[in-house]
């Protein structure tokens, strides 16, 4: 434990950067810990090998969870024939779809799965039995035993073809037209708008079907206990809350007999936003057999039952004012749903708001579907519902600033939104430092010298992006506090802080920690965190939506109250000065006036706790909210559900390429990116998060691709064919973090986790265009299609 | 993603790994550094009743490249080990370089070059610049030895041309000819762990005068059922002085005589047009080699 490293190098303070010499007044202020770049407190657990994944694990007694899938994309359920593999030695217990009808879903409204298929398959892998035996051979010897009797019906594997031949199958037999969802929001008079307009362009664009590419596939081990009926399910999940209340509504038991734990996590980026048949088939084969049993899914199965990013087909039209000033947005966008509906509604209308930030726009449009298709869902995926939408918009502007003859970073300032700013559909925005990103990533690339005047095969580009930090609402109609948290003080184990809360790899654990030590004035060290585990913990409604630093940071500071004003109360009468001129800061109390009456934390603690034993402090967050009754006009408002949030992340990226025109293979060789997180908790964090970002989403614009044949069959379900870039085809980065402090925040915090996935393709396909005179609409950009473009271009030329 | 059963076997020298190969024939599977065979395996590809373990046979590890005397590389010499010798480095920059292109720094460090070859996938990175090096495999059984050039080696896709009872135990390769030498490329979508949709060798020997060429070959790989050996591109250049227009022409026959076939990595057009780039790129840059520049 180092107590020496106490400086941090951003020296933060709400009022302002780089306050060396204060006085000591301010000290409260004044952050030591938050603002901190240090290791993540998993990571030489990790780096070791010796982390502990729900796969690593075994208990006495354990059986081997497998589950039967089907060779279908779309077929009738005739007969499924166990006797078979009943009747083979070693195994337990076989589960079909009957025994839990009840469908979940992470949407209430729009629950549509059930664990196993009941009477239909609706994508190729989908579980129609699954199996426990007493070890894996024996497992997958018996489903192989399982008889299953097809009966196919028509594959529809896009979404237009889906609504056509809607007459002639559905997918569901409640859902007309194969329509999962559809919307419109209107605000302003868009038509009148675009009638003024002096520049409007309309284009369409494609987005692909790229997964996740965590590396830990689903696994889940369930252990129910007959005697008691509890039961323990320890999963690999990103929302163990989520999962606690679908577990609770398939095995129809309480929420109080169910425990969810979360040993360590391989990664989630959306695709472990949503339970999986993994826990349900573990925790329902426990609970047959009375014994421990683990379901761990084959990559080939996380493939089977991904829930990928939304392949979107959208036309976009803006319109600017003849000084460049965007009037009008017209956004019609048809999403492939895949076979079940997930977060469905909630991604189709985040792309609707997509189009209110982060630029001024005073009449937007949106007319959106989403589609059912014979593949696995869609669903939750890193930048949810923004990074479509930010791709066609931010390459539009670069098309309008082109026919206006401006550089695309005028008409972007021009248009960026400020601090304060209420969006027409009434997002608002407490805080930005949008138009800093802009700038800094801009000066720093040398983005306006460079463009337009690189080489043949050379090319810059820049996009900006934002994305929300949490949101307002709950998936189930409830209007509790979205997180809780619950510290602990006392002499055994000094901090200790209790949220059900899920690391997954995004360093939650390690910025908690630190939030923690900056407000009960200790150090990151000195703190331990009990997370993801809802029995322990207190409640926390998961990790998605970049929610999870500013919340779980306003119910630290709201818990740490109590215990610093009892902890002042205590020193108070041992110093002989008033509590409310005390100060606690790196592990002593002091007076702000006589700086000399002081002493260590640790004393005070020893004083409060001999008498009244251990210290607790319970904070809790609910987020602002923008939908309801207005109090003055007494009108309801419009807007503002789904894409509110607390505050927002803002970011700018500059891609610099080299196109080689022979083979059609793109190079990244540069990123420069500025980014809008309100204060860096834990700066080395930060930059991990960004870098990633960048690389993630390389991966979607380049590279990766789902690829199904014509039977809805996958052709790649492996990390061979299935393509993601590795550290080779990683870019020199130069991420900045701008100077930013929102007031309204938790220490001034905002998102960074998926704010940063927002630009790279509008960047990159801007770079492109910029470096070989070709603009793509369609994502991915293959060699293929590159030397196929350049040909074309070749010949009209030619 | 359960293995079948199967005999396990794990001789010390060849002599108890060609008895054993002798009673179990095509039933056994030879295993060295297993990241295809385990695949293959694991998929329930292949099902075989024995795998022969050839990890503790010294012999079969040993590379031998002395001054003058080409090189003898043991079967179960691992692709890491060709990619950092450093005499093979210098004697063989092609096949060091390729092996150093082969999945990732752990599969290199098990799989071996045998093994790269006897997997027979088209797309294998060694067997391409082996056969441009004019390699020969040797093939040993308990009746003795044969040789055979690897391209006659490699018949198909996951074909050799072994008979029952016959393992490749050790690769034969030339001294390098004066004024000559071999260089390796590919393409595929990215940098590491890839499988290439095109890659290509070519060695390239000059005349005394440092000019002319005397002898060229140019070996393609992913582009037909097994390494192909260009026909017309030595036809076009042996005994020319390399000019531009020779080296489209030469470039264009090599494309011309390429098979390739559409797959999930690239389609055949594609393909087609790689080899024309990667042929045009490749005789350039050994040719420069060649005359030392």
């Amino acid at each position: 434990m180092s107590q020496k490293d106490t400086g941090s190098k951003w020296n933060l303070t709400p009022q302002g950067w780089n306050l060396e010499g204060v006085p000591a007044y301010q000290d409260q202020t004044r952050y030591t810990q938050v603002g901190r770049s240090v290791p993540r407190v998993d990571a030489p657990a990790k780096v070791k090998g010796e982390a502990v994944y729900t796969g690593d694990m075994t208990l006495p007694g354990m059986a081997y969870g497998k589950i039967k899938r089907s060779p279908y994309a779309h077929a009738i359920l005739k007969k499924i024939d166990i006797s078979k593999a009943q009747e083979l030695p070693g195994v337990l217990a076989v589960l079909t779809g009957a025994e839990a009808p009840n469908r979940w879903g992470i949407v209430p409204q729009t629950a549509n799965e059930t664990v196993l298929a009941l009477d239909k398959v609706r994508f190729y892998g989908e579980g129609v039995a699954a199996v426990a035996a007493i070890d894996e051979e024996t497992a997958e010897e018996a489903l192989d035993l399982i008889e299953v009797e097809y009966e196919p019906l028509p594959v529809l594997l896009d979404p237009f073809e889906s609504m056509e031949r809607a007459h002639e199958v559905l997918i569901h037999e409640d859902s007309p037209g194969n329509i999962m969802h559809q919307g419109e929001q209107v605000y302003g008079d868009v038509d009148k708008a675009f009638s003024e307009c002096a520049y409007v362009l309309e284009r369409e664009f494609h987005t692909n079907y790229p997964q996740h590419g965590f590396l830990e596939p689903h696994t889940a081990l369930a252990s129910y206990d007959p005697q008691s009926g509890q039961m323990h399910v320890w999963s690999s999940t990103q929302v163990p809350h989520y999962l606690h209340r679908q577990l609770s509504i398939v095995l129809e038991i309480p929420m109080n007999k169910i425990r969810v734990t979360l040993p360590t996590i391989g990664g989630g980026f959306g695709g472990k936003g949503e339970a999986s048949s993994a826990e349900f088939a573990a925790c329902l084969l426990s609970r047959k057999i009375g014994r421990p049993v683990r379901v761990t899914y084959e990559r080939s199965e996380v493939f089977y039952t991904n829930k990928g990013r939304h392949p979107a087909h959208m036309k976009l039209k803006m319109g600017l004012d003849q000084d460049g000033y965007i009037k009008a947005v017209d956004f019609d966008n048809t999403m492939d749903k895949g076979a079940y509906s997930g977060w469905g509604v909630v991604v189709l209308f985040y792309t609707a708001s997509m189009m209110h930030l982060p630029y001024k726009v005073p009449n937007v449009r949106f007319r959106g579907r989403s589609v059912y298709t014979n593949k696995p869902s869609t669903g939750a995926m890193r930048g949810l519902g923004g990074v479509q939408p930010r791709f066609a918009m931010e390459c539009l502007l670069d098309e309008l600033a082109e026919m206006m003859g401006v550089s695309p970073y005028e008409l972007k300032m021009k248009n960026a939104i400020e601090s304060g700013h209420t969006a027409v559909n009434n997002m608002f925005v407490p805080h930005s430092e949008y138009k800093k990103c802009l700038q800094t990533a801009v000066e720093k690339s040398g983005y306006l010298e460079k463009r337009g005047r690189l080489p043949f095969g050379k090319g810059i580009g820049m996009a900006g992006g934002y994305y929300i930090s949490g949101t307002a609402y709950t998936l189930y109609q409830n209007y509790k506090p979205h997180t809780s948290v619950m510290i602990r003080v006392d002499t055994e184990a000094g901090v200790t802080l209790f949220c059900a809360a899920a690391d997954i790899g995004q360093g939650s654990n390690t910025v908690m920690a630190q939030m923690a030590a900056e407000e009960l004035g200790v150090f990151y060290e000195d703190v331990h965190v009990q997370a993801g585990d809802t029995e322990i913990g207190a409640f926390d409604l998961g990790s998605f939506a970049s929610r999870l630093t500013y919340a779980s940071g306003a119910a630290i500071k709201m818990a740490c109250v109590e215990i610093n004003q009892k902890l002042k109360e205590t020193a108070a009468g041992m110093l002989g000065v008033r509590a409310d001129q005390l100060v606690i800061k790196k592990r002593e109390i002091y007076s702000m006036y006589e700086t000399k009456k002081r002493l260590p934390w640790e004393k005070a603690v020893e004083a409060y706790t001999s008498i009244n034993g251990s210290l607790v402090g319970l904070g809790n967050f609910s987020p602002p909210r923008r939908k309801g009754i207005d109090m003055i006009s007494g009108n309801r408002v419009q807007g503002a559900n789904i894409g509110h949030s607390p505050t927002y992340g803002f970011s700018c990226q500059v891609h610099e390429v080299e196109v080689d025109v022979e083979t059609g293979r793109i190079y990244v060789k540069k990123v420069t990116e500025a980014g809008d997180c309100g204060t860096p908790v834990n700066p080395m964090s930060v930059e991990g998060q960004v870098e990633g970002s960048i690389l993630f989403n390389i991966g979607g614009c380049l590279y990766e691709d789902q690829k199904l044949d014509a039977s809805g069959k996958h052709l790649n379900p492996n990390f061979h064919d299935y393509k993601m870039p590795t550290m080779m085809e990683m870019p020199e980065m130069d991420t900045n973090i701008v100077e930013s402090y929102d007031p309204t925040a938790p220490f001034g915090v905002k998102e960074t986790g998926e704010g940063a996935v927002q630009p790279t393709f509008p960047a990159l396909v801007n770079a492109i265009y910029d470096a070989i005179g070709v603009r793509f609409y369609s994502l991915p950009i293959t060699p293929e299609m590159i030397l196929k473009a350049l040909k074309e271009k070749k010949e009209k030329e030619g | 993603m359960v293995m079948n059963h199967f005999e396990y076997f794990a001789p010390r020298t060849p002599a108890e790994t060609l008895e054993l190969l002798g009673r179990f024939g095509s039933k056994a599977k030879i295993l060295a550094g297993g990241t295809d065979l385990m695949i293959l395996m694991k998929n329930r590809a292949i099902q075989p009743e024995c795998v022969i373990d050839i990890n503790q046979v010294q012999d079969f590890r040993t590379i031998m490249c002395e001054p003058g005397q080409g090189a003898v590389i043991g079967t179960n010499v691992k692709l890491a080990e060709i990619q950092f010798s450093e005499a093979l480095q210098a004697k063989y920059p092609a096949l060091s370089y390729a092996a150093g292109e082969v999945g990732s720094a752990q599969v290199r460090h098990m799989a071996s070059l045998g093994g790269n070859t006897c997997n027979a996938s088209p797309a294998a990175e060694t067997p391409t610049p082996l056969a441009a090096l004019g390699t020969k495999v040797v093939l040993s059984s308990q009746s003795g030895d044969r040789e055979l050039p690897l391209e006659q080696f490699i018949t198909g896709v996951r074909q050799l041309g072994l008979n029952e009872g016959e393992m490749l135990t050790r690769f034969i390769l030339p001294e390098p000819a004066p004024r000559s030498a071999c260089r390796y490329a590919y393409m595929g979508r990215r940098d590491a762990m890839e499988i290439d949709s095109v890659n290509m060798a070519v060695n390239l020997e000059l005349q005394p005068d440092g000019e002319t060429i005397r002898n060229i070959k140019l070996v393609m790989g992913s582009v037909y059922p097994r390494p192909l050996v260009s026909q017309e591109v030595p036809a076009l250049l042996n005994g020319q002085r390399l000019i531009d227009e020779l080296i489209e022409t030469a470039a264009a026959a090599a494309q011309g005589e390429a098979k390739p076939i559409d797959d999930i990595r690239a389609t055949a057009e594609y393909r087609r047009e790689i080899v024309k780039v990667l042929a045009r790129r490749l005789i350039q840059e050994t040719y420069a080699a060649a005359k030392g520049v």
